[in-house]
């Protein structure tokens, strides 16, 4: 096959799209387009979820590795000194202690159940941006102590009626009012509303946060005694790497090491499993699609101009050319049909990245890597490749006498 | 320079065989205008098939400057019909996306020994020769019958082949228009000494050539220069 033939075939096949039929040329183009659009849209949506759960989780519940009381034992060991050694590793932005204590709310008639989260507010605010979500008031100081900071579910609105309440809250509580928090333990204690925070991620919006200081006055254990210890690493740091250091310092010894990727693997593993049946269901029909229509396209183009082709043979046009005709031409149109899928998948990205599909556990936005293009991209051109290459060389090799008497 | 010997073709269609070409010997000298007559199923299509090696004799010879076509593969037949061989067909057979210059320039377009100049120059010549260098740039479609017919000669004239071969190409034409393309058969004949093997129905074609066959029933019934078989 010389370059004088790539060429003849290269023309036949830009001259068929050119001048063919222009309805016939956009419709497969904008099928090849959806067909893309639809094999990437599910999988980078799920992929978009499990992104922004992984980033609530980080943010608000264990950072990047999470140090837990190993099993049996109710606190991590020695936990003041393993918070020093942690903070001392390099590659650690930040390690804080967390301790939470179940609690009753209560405000005017309300009474509501809670976990109270007992955090070291300036060390927070290395591991968590919770600090940026106040919605009223003002973030806890670190020496406070008689002061609250409550989710926005939590405070509840005046407005709505207990019973017309989609989430149980105190009915409205505002910045400035007293609640008094009752720890079930003989320890009952008001509290000022400090501020009001919302997050997005139900688990913190519907707890309630005050100083290490002050939960120390209420269960002294709160001082050298934590339920967990998140650790949050500095940029370029991988969780991995993190969680290693750790356990090669022997941290191993006080707490249950574990990352976030294993703390979701373990309890999105089910989820995991039917997204990618999804994904492959999705990824296999579009596949389908694209090839049955070009393979249909490509048929009919050559049944349909059979004649044409032994004409072609006839007058000396070699066989292969005739091939690379319609192989081109399912090339083009694949190219064309892949950057238009590209086109609408970013189109609908740069969509849902404006307007996300959000619950209080997640926000559904598209997420996309380059490599997801390419390996969607390349997917589909061979699909489509296969599809216009078959009738292409059956058309092909038919002899000249059967193409030129029909 | 074509020699031809002992040509038969058979058809089997079930029980019944069909001898479309009966034992058919001849020899075509070069710069000879030879047209091939006789009734409608009589086998000159088949004849000019296998002479332009778009079909496989069933048995017999043909050999084409000393050249035994029957030995070639198939891909040297492609290049033997692309470099040797020039076709003009019934119904033009142009091809409907490719303007008149792409369509002729298309078969000079995949020679090995021909520059884009050279090819550019040649279709532009042969466009000159038929009269429709200022169509160049329209679509088949956008022609007459007559004038796509004769931009079927010049794709078939574009690479000067040694024989040019043309079945009925007259057959859809007015008188007209077929008398211009018999001109230019004539003037290419003449001008290039081009050897030229044409099928023709009617009877008033046989002015042009310069020797008749006439076959019935895929036998030579008559071989003779214009004029003693003429009547
Ligand atoms: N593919 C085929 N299968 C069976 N029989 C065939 C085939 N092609 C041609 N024939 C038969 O061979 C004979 C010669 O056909 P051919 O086409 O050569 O005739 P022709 O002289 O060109 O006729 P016309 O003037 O109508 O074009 C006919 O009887 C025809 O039916
Ligand atoms: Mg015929």
């Amino acid at each position: 096959m010389g370059k004088k033939e790539l060429k003849v075939a290269f023309l036949l096949a830009l001259r068929s799209l050119q001048r063919g039929s222009r309805s016939s040329v956009i419709l497969t183009i904008l099928i090849i387009g959806m067909c893309f659009t639809n094999m990437i849209f599910l999988p980078s949506m799920f992929n978009g979820i499990g992104q922004s759960i992984t980033k609530q989780v980080v943010d608000y519940e264990v950072g990047n590795v999470l140090v837990s009381p190993k099993s049996g034992d109710q606190y991590v060991a020695d936990s003041g000194a393993t918070l020093d050694l942690i903070n001392g590793m390099p590659g650690v932005e930040r390690a804080t202690p967390h301790f939470t204590k179940g609690a009753t709310l209560k405000y005017r008639q309300r009474v509501l159940g809670v976990s109270v989260r007992a955090i070291s507010p300036s060390d927070e605010k290395l591991i968590s941006p919770l600090y940026t979500k106040m919605v009223a008031g003002s973030y806890l100081g670190e020496a406070d102590t008689g002061e609250v900071i409550i989710g926005r579910p939590v405070a509840g609105d005046a407005s709505v009626r207990q019973e017309d309440e989609f989430q149980a809250s105190l009915g409205g509580v505002r910045v400035g009012d007293s609640i008094t928090i009752d720890y079930g333990n003989g320890y009952v204690k008001d509290y000022r509303v400090k501020g009001i925070y919302y997050t997005g991620w139900s688990q913190a919006d519907s707890a309630v946060y005050v100083t290490s200081t002050d939960m120390a006055l209420v269960d002294p254990k709160a001082l050298d005694n934590a339920d967990y210890i998140t650790v949050k690493a500095k940029p370029g740091y991988s969780e991995t790497f993190i969680k290693n250091e750790l356990l090669a310092y022997g941290v191993g010894g006080n707490g249950k090491v574990q990352t976030t990727a294993d703390l979701l693997s373990k309890s999105m593993g089910r989820a995991l499993q039917s997204f990618a049946i999804i994904n492959m269901v999705s990824l296999v029909v579009s596949i389908i699609i694209t090839t049955v229509v070009l393979f249909i396209v490509i048929t009919i183009k050559t049944i349909s101009s059979r004649k044409q082709i032994g004409i072609l043979k006839a007058i000396g046009v070699d066989k292969e050319v005739i091939m690379h005709n319609y192989g081109f031409q399912v090339i083009i149109l694949g190219i064309l049909g892949i950057i238009l899928g590209i086109i609408l998948t970013l189109v609908l990205a740069a969509y849902m990245a404006y307007h996300p599909i959000v619950t209080p556990e997640w926000s559904a936005t598209l997420y996309i890597t380059p490599m997801d293009l390419l390996v969607n991209s390349v997917i589909l051109f061979i699909a489509a490749i296969v599809a216009g290459y078959v009738p292409a060389y059956q058309i092909s090799r038919e002899d000249i006498q059967t193409a030129m008497r029909t | 320079m074509i020699i031809i010997e002992n040509l038969r073709k058979t058809y089997r269609m079930g029980d019944v065989e069909v001898n479309a070409l009966d034992g058919i010997t001849l020899n075509i000298a070069k710069g000879e205008f030879l047209g091939i007559m006789g009734a409608s199923g009589s086998g000159k299509t088949t004849l000019l098939h296998m002479l332009g090696l778009l079909d496989e004799p069933t048995s017999g010879r043909i050999t084409i400057d000393d050249v035994d076509v029957g030995r070639l593969n198939d891909y040297e037949k492609t290049q033997f019909r692309l470099y040797k061989l020039g076709y003009v067909f019934q119904d033009y057979a142009l091809v409907p996306d490719l303007t008149v210059m792409e369509n002729v320039s298309l078969p000079a377009m995949l020679r090995v020994d021909r520059t884009e100049e050279q090819t550019h120059a040649g279709s532009f010549e042969v466009l000159q020769k038929i009269g429709l260098c200022d169509r160049r740039d329209h679509l088949p479609r956008e022609l007459s019958g007559g004038q796509q017919q004769r931009v079927s000669i010049a794709r078939a004239m574009v690479n000067k082949p040694d024989i040019l071969f043309a079945d009925e190409p007259c057959a859809n034409l007015d008188s007209e228009n077929s008398r211009l393309v018999l001109d230019l058969f004539k003037e290419i004949n003449e001008e290039f000494h081009q050897t030229i093997v044409m099928v023709s129905h009617e009877d008033w074609h046989k002015d042009y050539f310069h020797r008749i066959i006439r076959l019935k029933d895929g036998k030579i019934i008559r071989d003779g220069t214009n004029g003693s078989s003429a009547h």
